[in-house]
Formats: C-alpha cells, structure tokens, sequence
C-alpha cells in the first residue's frame, strides 16, 4: 500500500490517534496533519470514536491544590480589572442588542453542516433566530437519482428520529417546523439525511440508509 | 471514587469552551470542576502516578484556556477535544518519562477503572457509543485487547506485547488489522 493512499493515511491517524505511531514518524505526521485538512479530519474522526472509551473511566477527584495552581499559571485578574471587563461587556451587549435590532436579522439558534466522507461539505442547516425554520442550503455538488429523496432527521437523545422535511438537489429551501420538530431538535446533538424513495419515507421513520451525519453547533 | 454528579454532557462543555475562548474566567472554573476528574482519571491511566498525573492536569488546563478559541462544535465534540489533549499530553510525557515505563504498577491502586454505567456512555450520544462498544465486541480479542491497552493505557507496541506475553510481530499485526476491522465496522 502505498504511503499517501487515503485508507494507509486514515490507518496512520488511528495508530496517531492511540498512541501507537512514535518516534519519528509521530512527528512527521502531526506535522502533515497540520498542513493536510484530509489528515486532520481522519484524525479528528478517530479521537471522536475513541473518546468514548475514556468517558467510561471512573472520574478521580483532583486534589485541592491543582485549580489553584492552574489560576496562578493563567494569571490570575485583579478585581479591579475585573469590573471594568463586565462594563465593558455591558456596552457591548448593549450597543451590539442595539444595533442587532435595528438590522432586524439575527444570527442563526444553531447550525449544522452535512458533508461526504470524504469531507466535501453538501448542505448547511440553519435554524433562524425565531428557531420554527429551517433554512437548508446546497453548498456542494449533490447528485439524487430522479426517484429517491434525501431526506433530513433529528436525531432527539434516546427517542426514534423525527423527520424534518426534504433536503433540496441544488440552490435554498426554508422548511417551517411544528412543535414536535422543534422539541425534538432541541433535544438532539445530531442530525442525519437518510436515502427514501421521491417525495420522502412513507412510514415517518428512516427507511434507507442513512447517509449523512453532522453535529449541531448551537450558536 | 464514583461520580457524584452525571457527566456533563457534551453541549455543555462546548457552551463553557466557547465563554473560555472569550476570557470567560468563571466559565472555566466551571469548566474545570465538571470535566478534571473525567480527564484526571484518563491521566492516571496513563501515567499511573497521582503527582505526575496532577501535574499534567495543570498542563492540560493551562493549554485549554490558552486554545479554546481553536474549539469548532463543526469538527468533533467538546469531550473528544479534551479528551484529545489531556491523552496526548500523557502520551509525551509517559514516552520521555523512561521512569514510568520502568515501573508500570506504581500506584497501582490508584488506576482508575471502567464504569459501566449508562451515564458514562451518555455523555457523547448513545448512538455514537453502541457503535463504538458493538465494534470493539466484534474483533477478535487479542486485536480488542492490544488496541483497549494502547488507547487507554498509552502503551507502545513493545510494552503491549510485554504484558500480554506475545511476540511483538504479532500485537503490531493485530492493531493494525483491528484498526482496519474497526474502520471497516464503525464505517458501514
């Protein structure tokens, strides 16, 4: 195999990622992560798998005298500093409310950007500052045969996926949200497109393969 | 010692990175109290030393306020980006420290172990955390075992092999083809 194919690249970041890549040719990788946003992604991809095992460690209280030791090695802010940083970010607040109001638009609740495994971003999710819309737009080159749909999920923490409309072949779409779409949106970290047949799943539940999967960023 | 509290869950943490990354001090005190012990506990494993282990937490908190702004919810989950840096931080420290690979077992009591629990798995998605535990159930054990070892351990190739009495040809083919394995199931 040869050294700069994907699948020895993506075996590469999960030695990197265990630990098991050393020496020399750990340094040379962290240093081809940097520069190589494909190696960065296989490598983000794998501490994300992996992470779940060290969430199953039994937590260890540390012991009183190491946050007091962080504070002094980030300097600690004298109060006097400290008042004058929250007014400072009283006028922010205040002048950005403002100005946010008089420009009637507001950022989006929350985004989220569906890509290829490869890493080709196809779709960015918004959901509009009043949070009952979602605005869906193409980013990438999507390609769906003339008698399937892609159809968009939330996928609500420990509940079955709720549909949230159909995703657009090319250009902008806005899907209004009802109550249970939005609750269940709220409760998930994720959402997911999933392969249907034209005018999306019949049974209200993802029938094909589910193709696609982002994190929502909740702004 | 068990957790008190449930661990935070993961949108949680990218709220607290975010006010980090604004100079937010509280907001990192708090960072600090809800996810030290989880990151403590992956310290101790690797470096089997409290001392050790407690300074690299110091280390691991100084980078965090220093690299929240880095932190993009787009790209991964608050707790893996943690995660990341406190196992990498041990990983430097285990492979120049010649002293904690000369006695594994120091403090052997001190090493935390595995929870089961439900709350432990909750904390990244449930979906997220079968797919992980179900694809590390289907490899062959010794390939499970080598990778299990070295991910939470941190050991090298050639300290797997010596506490598990196999030649080192071997541990490094089965990490190599669970890894594939893996990929192969976590993927499909």
């Amino acid at each position: 195999m040869k050294r700069d194919e994907p699948e020895n690249l993506d075996l590469l970041a999960a030695e990197y990622v265990i630990g098991t890549l050393q020496g020399r040719a750990r340094q040379s990788f962290e240093r081809r992560q940097r520069r190589d946003p494909f190696v960065a992604r296989r490598v983000n991809a794998w501490e994300e798998r992996f992470a779940q095992l060290s969430l199953r460690l039994v937590p260890v209280a540390p012991s009183a005298g190491v946050w007091p030791a962080i504070e002094r090695r980030i300097g600690a802010a004298s109060p006097r500093r400290w008042f004058s940083l929250a007014a400072a970010a009283a006028l922010i607040t205040a002048f950005t409310f403002g100005w946010i109001v008089w420009q009637e638009t507001r950022p989006p609740l929350a985004t989220a950007t569906l890509a290829s495994e490869q890493g080709a971003e196809l779709w960015r999710v918004e959901l509009t500052a009043r949070g009952d819309e979602l605005e869906v737009a193409t980013v990438g080159s999507v390609s769906v045969p003339g008698d399937r749909a892609r159809e968009l999920w939330a996928l609500p923490e420990g509940a079955a996926p709720v549909s949230l409309g159909l995703m657009p072949a090319s250009g902008e779409v806005r899907l209004a949200l009802n109550d249970r779409q939005r609750a269940a949106l709220a409760a998930a970290a994720n959402v997911a497109v999933s392969d249907e047949p034209a005018g999306g799943s019949p049974t209200g539940a993802p029938t094909g393969a589910v193709l696609y999967v982002a994190k929502i960023a909740r702004t | 010692m068990a957790a008190e509290t449930a661990r935070a869950d993961d949108s949680e943490v990218a709220g607290l990175l975010a006010a980090c990354a604004r100079q937010d001090r509280p907001a990192f005190q708090r960072l600090y109290e809800r996810t030290a012990p989880q990151l403590l506990a992956c310290l101790l494993r690797i470096l089997r030393n409290r001392a050790t282990a407690e300074d690299a937490l110091q280390d691991v908190f100084v980078q965090v306020w220093g690299r929240a702004g880095q932190f993009d919810s787009a790209r991964g989950s608050a707790w893996a980006w943690l995660i990341a840096i406190a196992r990498y931080r041990a990983i430097d420290l285990r492979r120049r420290e010649g002293r904690v690979v000369a006695e594994p077992f120091a403090d052997v009591d001190q090493i935390p172990g595995e929870d089961e629990s439900q709350d432990a798995l909750a904390a990244l998605g449930k979906r997220a955390s079968k797919a992980l535990a179900m694809c590390l159930a289907a490899l062959q054990p010794r390939q499970r075992e080598c990778i299990v070892l070295a991910y939470q351990g941190g050991l090298s190739q050639s300290e797997v092999a010596g506490e598990l009495g196999e030649p080192l040809g071997s541990v490094k083919s089965w990490i190599r083809r669970g890894l594939t394995a893996l990929k192969r199931c976590l993927e499909s």
